[in-house]
């Protein structure tokens, strides 16, 4: 649970950028290596590393080597940026309702 | 409709009966008034509701188009999440629209339904329905583009008129 949890802060804090957002459509439309996003949303190599480093720790995106070029691609819950904040957010809802209900236990008969 | 049930019946329901609508169903062992109270007051929210982080309550109009604003702090930094509600029955259901910060104008509106059940407990039936980008593409492509196009051509006569 508390991992889960994690995972779920990892996504909103993934997905809380407009660029990483646009990195996941991108990516939905087939892969592309790290030079080739960096080229089209105009930023440093480096910087590009950084948002896709952050979209892989959340499970969004893969990357792999295949020979000198590092290769991107939608990762294991293969969701572009609205999907994956609807899945989110259902993820979210989901804790909120066992956190009610763990609430409720906690103060019953307290009321 | 599909339905995947996520626990052991009868507590929790989870169906997708589309990609933009989420349905959840759970059984809670408190009475409705109960349950209210830890939907509506604020205090209580703040103990639920940031899922074991620290939430903010910076905003909270409990009336039908009141705001509401709150902010979940973790380690992976700070989430505001905010809506206004469009109706509220007392005990019985709370409609309010879903936004994060994140995703900005990327509206749900969620429905939250309290039922007592005979045996003492409550039933809580949510439904979130997302305005989606591929909702949004497929009216362009039924009618709504020539609906705009209409709008700017009565815009135009207008302007024209204008001198």
């Amino acid at each position: 649970m508390v991992q889960f949890a994690t995972q779920l802060d990892g996504a909103f804090a993934a997905l809380s950028d407009q660029t990483r957002r646009g990195i996941l459509e991108r990516l939905g439309r087939g892969e592309a290596s790290i030079s080739d996003l960096a080229t089209k949303f105009e930023m440093s190599l480096t910087g590009m590393k950084k948002h896709v480093s952050i979209l892989e720790d959340a499970g969004l995106l893969t990357t792999e080597k295949v020979g000198r070029v590092r290769s991107c691609k939608l990762g294991p819950r293969r969701l572009e940026g609205e999907s994956a904040w609807i899945s989110a957010y259902q993820q979210m809802l989901t804790e909120q309702l066992d956190h009610l209900e763990a609430f409720l236990e906690r103060t019953k008969g307290s009321e | 409709m599909m339905n995947t049930a996520v626990t052991a019946p009868p507590r929790a329901v989870l169906s997708t009966p589309s990609d933009r609508e989420i349905r959840m169903e759970r059984i809670f062992n408190a009475k409705r008034e109960r349950v209210w109270q830890a939907l509506t007051e604020p205090e209580l929210i703040a103990q639920w509701w940031g899922r074991g982080n620290r939430l903010v309550i910076e905003r909270y109009e409990f009336e039908r188009g009141g705001h509401w604003r709150y902010v979940e702090h973790s380690d992976h930094g700070a989430h505001g999440f905010e809506g206004r509600y469009r109706e509220i029955v007392p005990f019985e259901r709370i409609v309010t629209s879903f936004e994060w910060d994140g995703m900005p104008a990327h509206v749900a509106i969620q429905t939250m339904t309290l039922e007592q059940l005979a045996d003492g407990r409550t039933k809580l039936v949510s439904i979130s329905i997302f305005h989606t980008v591929a909702e949004r593409d497929g009216m362009m492509h039924s009618g709504m583009e020539g609906g705009a196009n209409e709008s700017y051509q009565a815009l135009d006569r207008v302007l024209a008129a204008l001198g």
